[in-house]
């Protein structure tokens, strides 16, 4: 993750604050130097990495694959809201770098190469279960690091991504 | 679910003190409530249904025992369980089983997650492999997934016909194939 997005980014909570404090007291020639980014920040743009790479992931697999629009549809939407709920975490100002590939010009995740993604039906519901076991257990590994309500959020959207995984696992036995 | 975290004693918020003991009883109280639900819920479903609330019912138990533990560890006295509670709809049929294990494993991921916002990575970490499992239980017994489990629960809903069985994926571990006990609260 690039850490000069960073740095433009802060958590939503907290961050009008400071700056208006700091403005009242020494006027808006004294803020030379950006705040420095909360530790939130760093985590909640790590799980927005990630949960837009997993996206990039399911776009490929529909693109190879259109036969599993109508399966994978559901859980395409709850990424989507996994991203726009991590994304209210953060005030993003206009122009930056942003991962959300639906955002306007926003620089796209790393997208799986073509010759990776599987052209076959149950081929692709692993490659997708394997995805989502790896985002689920990569949205916790900064747990400790979070502030609590991030912390519950990431816990909540790496257990929804374990779920998707037995489900596609499901669906993948089945054919 | 069952990897207990070492107890430390620390200041209020931390491992030992009243957040963490208030968020620990709230599981407690969750497991009891699920121990008891299973039993009931175990009563009205056969096969592998049945089998899976059986194996779901032990899996509570030792949630159960291993958060009494941790309280005790604590100096805290566990919640007890209560005689009987109340359910949130009839159960007297195979819908409205499965339909009362997915309210009690969604309650149970909602309680997770208050040990997933306290301070002690330890506890954290313990509430997020809870708060997983739960959702797993409950995705399979609802045969879909939540965008948030624990944080959007959704509110309980008397079953229609409509619901009964739908959740094509089963639960992955075997079924231990013992009975289902008529009386679980202990």
């Amino acid at each position: 993750m690039a850490r000069d997005a960073t740095r433009r980014r802060v958590l939503a909570i907290g961050a009008v604050t400071l700056p208006l404090a700091a403005a009242g007291c020494k006027g808006l020639t004294a803020l030379g130097t950006p705040p420095t980014a909360e530790p939130g920040v760093a985590v909640a743009d790590d799980a927005i990495t990630v949960e837009a790479r997993l996206i990039a992931h399911y776009a490929a697999v529909l693109a190879a694959v259109p036969a599993l629009a109508g399966t994978l549809r559901p859980l395409l939407a709850q990424h989507h809201d996994h991203l726009a709920r991590l994304r209210d975490r953060l005030i993003i100002p206009p122009g930056s770098r942003a991962t959300d590939p639906a955002s306007p010009g926003a620089s796209p995740p790393p997208s799986p190469a073509h010759s990776t993604v599987p052209d076959t039906a149950a081929a692709a519901l692993g490659y997708l279960r394997d995805a989502e076991n790896a985002a689920a257990a990569a949205q916790l590994a900064h747990l400790a690091a979070a502030p609590p309500s991030l912390a519950q959020l990431l816990a909540s959207i790496s257990a929804s991504e374990a779920t998707h995984a037995m489900i596609l696992g499901g669906y993948r036995r089945r054919r | 679910m069952t990897a207990r975290p070492t107890p430390r004693r620390s200041a209020p918020g931390g491992a030992g003190g009243p957040a963490a003991v208030a968020a620990l009883q709230a599981a407690l109280a969750a497991e009891n409530s699920a121990v008891y639900g299973y039993g009931v819920a175990g009563a009205h479903l056969a096969g592998p249904r049945r089998a899976a609330a059986v194996r779901n019912w032990v899996t509570h138990q030792t949630a159960r025992d291993t958060l009494t533990a941790m309280l005790a560890a604590r100096e805290a006295q566990p919640v007890a369980a209560a005689a009987a509670y109340e359910l949130p709809f009839d159960v007297r049929n195979a819908a409205a089983a499965v339909a009362l294990a997915i309210v009690l494993e969604d309650r149970l991921s909602a309680a997770y997650l208050g040990l997933v916002g306290l301070s002690d990575p330890a506890l954290r970490a313990f509430g997020a492999r809870a708060v997983r499992a739960a959702a797993l239980r409950a995705a399979a017994w609802r045969g879909s997934t939540l965008a948030f489990p624990g944080l959007d629960v959704p509110a309980p809903r008397r079953p229609g016909p409509a619901t009964a069985g739908r959740g094509t994926t089963a639960p992955a571990s075997p079924p231990p194939g013992s009975p289902t006990p008529s009386h679980p609260g202990g």
